[in-house]
């Protein structure tokens, strides 16, 4: 198992090398000067080429790449031509935000879509099962952003049960950002009504985010608990005796859940790079929001450093996810020889 | 046999199943008997409802698509098929249990074998007195019902998962699942067809013997006429949903009454004598549109005209021994 682990975690720095190079790639070849971006107009010519020596921008692309690589892995990924603060600096305080809120879209999304799925496999054809249909199509069919506008405007200017915009109100005192999760700082610096409050402010844009996957992963759900239901052992267990609850619960759920993580791991990493439109409904002061404005303002740092992130999040949870599926599935982990 | 009693009786057994073209009309009123300690197989071509038979003894036919259009199963005089949901499981608890044809398919595979055989021992077993077994017992038991099989290294094999292990191998565990357990019903659907030959016959023993120690009840279905000479008492030939003759194995083997069965044994192919058998002409019937009358009408080499009119019932054609035909209409009043 270390085994299939180790070879994953090799297969995983070369996608990452591979990625490095693309990037590095892009950024060389747009057009224009990078040292003469980073001087300005009115800069001489003499200048320019200083710095240019000092970028290594006159030595061979292979040179560059070194270099390049050498300070990405140091942390340095240049300075933000639109908000003018390094680039890291940016993603220290973008990124968490973004992680937080999809990490608990995503789990709203693996309970919904799992009992939803279940539910409408195991009781197939029923009323249950033809609601969550209709519910299933809508939900793909109306946009993330149709739904944060919805949920924004029901529950808290008409209901008034969930608050509105931003990740903890303005006049509340943030907690020492240790972590970066507002709910988890909050904890850690003793205040649970702050935990509380992000909470409270995290249930809408991450429900608005969640429902097309719940929508998803719940057909993807209840397709392959039918069809396991179809399976001759499962016909078996029920012959054999075996309580119908254990049948359910774990003879058909674990064989079931496995083509439902690989998709929830691909969803995860599609949201990285797509809740913007959420983000910018709730004011949400997140990654999505960062590298969309980026992208608008050709803030060529930030959007190489966007690229890194959504790269390296990808390999990170198909990791996750393989590791996960290895345990849900032994013949993976027997094929494998890890075993 | 007069002195033995009633198991399990089928009667008239109507079983459709709905798809997109129409309505399939697979079982015609099956009838069949088991009786307690009997071994009964029950025979017939790939398709003929072999398989749907057992499904609704069993009650796991997917209803729909599958429907039951009529007819009765009774165990023990009670009918099966309007059994609660309570009462189902119970039953399925104690007294029945199965053996299917493909045993990859037969094993649960994410789980090991050990996981999967406890369940079934830890959810049917009971102490005489009641109790639920201890966990010792439960694994006592389930290290036994393997050894039974014959399978080398009990312990090790219970902590493997169904994919370590080849499909002999996992045959074997499929009858050790079937056999940990009290019941007292096997119903055994082609448990050796997918197997290799060599395999084949090994397990068949085994199982005949470990059938014989416990005196279960069998109902064995094949398409292999040695096995069913092997291993059965008495049997019945199915064709294309209906059963056409019965009798006590030997006997119907010698001299088969039903030109079906007569057309079957000829199609057996034969170690000695001249090279490949006559078959049967024609094929299976399509069950949307089943020929009216006795379904064989189209392909019977001795069909009469009353024959695409009403199917025939069964009429005595010797001791025991009773075939759907009207070319025996005579003999019987």
């Amino acid at each position: 198992m270390a085994k299939y682990i180790g070879l994953r975690l090799l297969q995983s720095v070369f996608v990452l090398f591979g990625l490095s190079l693309l990037i590095f790639f892009i950024a060389r070849v747009v057009p224009g000067d990078p040292a003469r971006q980073a001087l300005g107009l009115l800069a001489t010519q003499e200048q320019v080429e200083r710095v240019r020596e000092q970028m290594h921008l006159n030595d061979s692309f292979p040179v560059q790449y070194y270099y390049w690589l050498r300070s990405l892995l140091h942390g340095d990924l240049g300075v933000s031509s639109y908000t003018r603060r390094p680039v890291t600096t940016d993603l220290a305080q973008y990124l968490p935000a973004t992680l937080e809120l999809i990490l608990f879209a995503t789990l709203i999304s693996f309970i919904f879509g799992q009992v939803t799925g279940v539910l409408a496999g195991y009781f197939r054809n029923s009323w249950f099962d033809g609601a969550s249909r209709l519910v299933s199509y809508l939900g793909i069919a109306t946009p993330a952003f149709v739904i944060a506008i919805l949920l924004l405007f029901v529950f808290s200017q008409v209901l008034k049960l969930a608050p509105g915009i931003g990740r903890i109100p303005i006049m509340m005192q943030a907690p020492p950002a240790r972590t970066g999760f507002m709910m988890i700082d909050g904890l850690l610096a003793g205040r649970p009504d702050v935990a509380l409050t992000a909470l409270k402010h995290l249930l809408l844009p991450a429900f608005s985010l969640s429902v097309i996957h719940i929508a998803q992963e719940g057909r993807i759900t209840r397709t392959s608990i039918v069809e396991t239901m179809q399976k001759d052992y499962i016909t078996l267990h029920r012959v054999h005796g075996i309580n119908t609850r254990r049948i359910l619960f774990k003879y058909l759920l674990r064989p079931s859940i496995i083509p439902t993580v690989t998709v929830m791991g691909l969803d995860f990493a599609f949201l990285m790079s797509n809740a913007f439109l959420v983000e910018t409904v709730y004011m949400w002061p997140g990654f999505s929001r960062y590298a969309m404005t980026a992208m608008l303002n050709k803030d060529l740092n930030a959007i190489t450093a966007v690229v890194l992130v959504i790269g390296v999040t990808f390999a990170l949870v198909n990791l996750i996810v393989d590791v996960i599926i290895m345990f849900l599935d032994p013949t993976v982990r027997l094929r494998q020889g890890g075993a | 046999m007069p002195n033995s009693s009633l198991l399990l009786e089928i009667r008239n057994l109507h079983v459709g199943f709905r798809i997109f073209e129409g309505h399939l009309r697979v079982l015609a009123g099956v009838a069949l008997v088991v009786n307690e300690g009997e071994r009964v197989g029950l025979v017939g071509e790939t398709g003929c409802g072999k398989t749907t038979t057992v499904k609704s003894v069993l009650r796991v036919l997917p209803i729909p698509p599958a429907r039951v259009a009529g007819g009765e199963i009774l165990y023990r005089g009670r009918d099966v098929l309007r059994m609660h949901r309570h009462a189902l499981h119970v039953l399925r608890r104690q007294e029945l249990t199965a053996i299917f044809q493909d045993p990859l398919q037969s094993l649960n595979p994410v789980f090991t074998v050990g996981s999967q055989l406890r369940d079934i021992v830890r959810d049917s077993m009971r102490t005489p007195e009641g109790r639920a077994l201890s966990r010792r017992e439960i694994e006592a038991r389930c290290i036994q019902a393997l050894e039974e099989t014959g399978m080398p290294d009990p312990d090790r094999i219970m902590s493997n998962y169904p994919i370590q292990l080849s499909g002999g191998m996992r045959q074997r565990v499929c009858i050790a699942e079937a056999l940990s357990t009290t019941a007292r019903l096997l119903l055994a659907d082609e448990p050796t067809t997918n197997l290799d030959v060599t395999i084949q016959d090994q397990i068949l023993r085994k199982l005949d013997r470990l059938v014989d120690q416990k005196g279960s009840s069998v109902l064995m279905i094949t398409h292999s006429m040695g096995v069913v000479r092997d291993l059965t008492q008495r049997i019945y030939i199915m064709y294309a949903g209906s059963i056409v003759e019965t009798g006590p194995t030997r006997q119907l083997l010698a001299s088969p009454k039903h030109p079906y069965t007569q057309g079957l044994m000829a199609s057996v192919p034969r170690l000695t004598g001249r090279g490949v058998s006559e078959g049967i002409p024609g094929r299976i019937p399509n069950y949307l549109e089943p020929p009216p009358g006795c379904r064989f009408h189209p392909r019977c080499p001795h069909r009469m005209p009353e024959c695409s009119v009403e199917a025939p019932p069964m009429f005595d054609v010797g001791a025991d021994q009773r075939a759907a035909c009207y070319l025996y209409r005579r003999s019987s009043s």
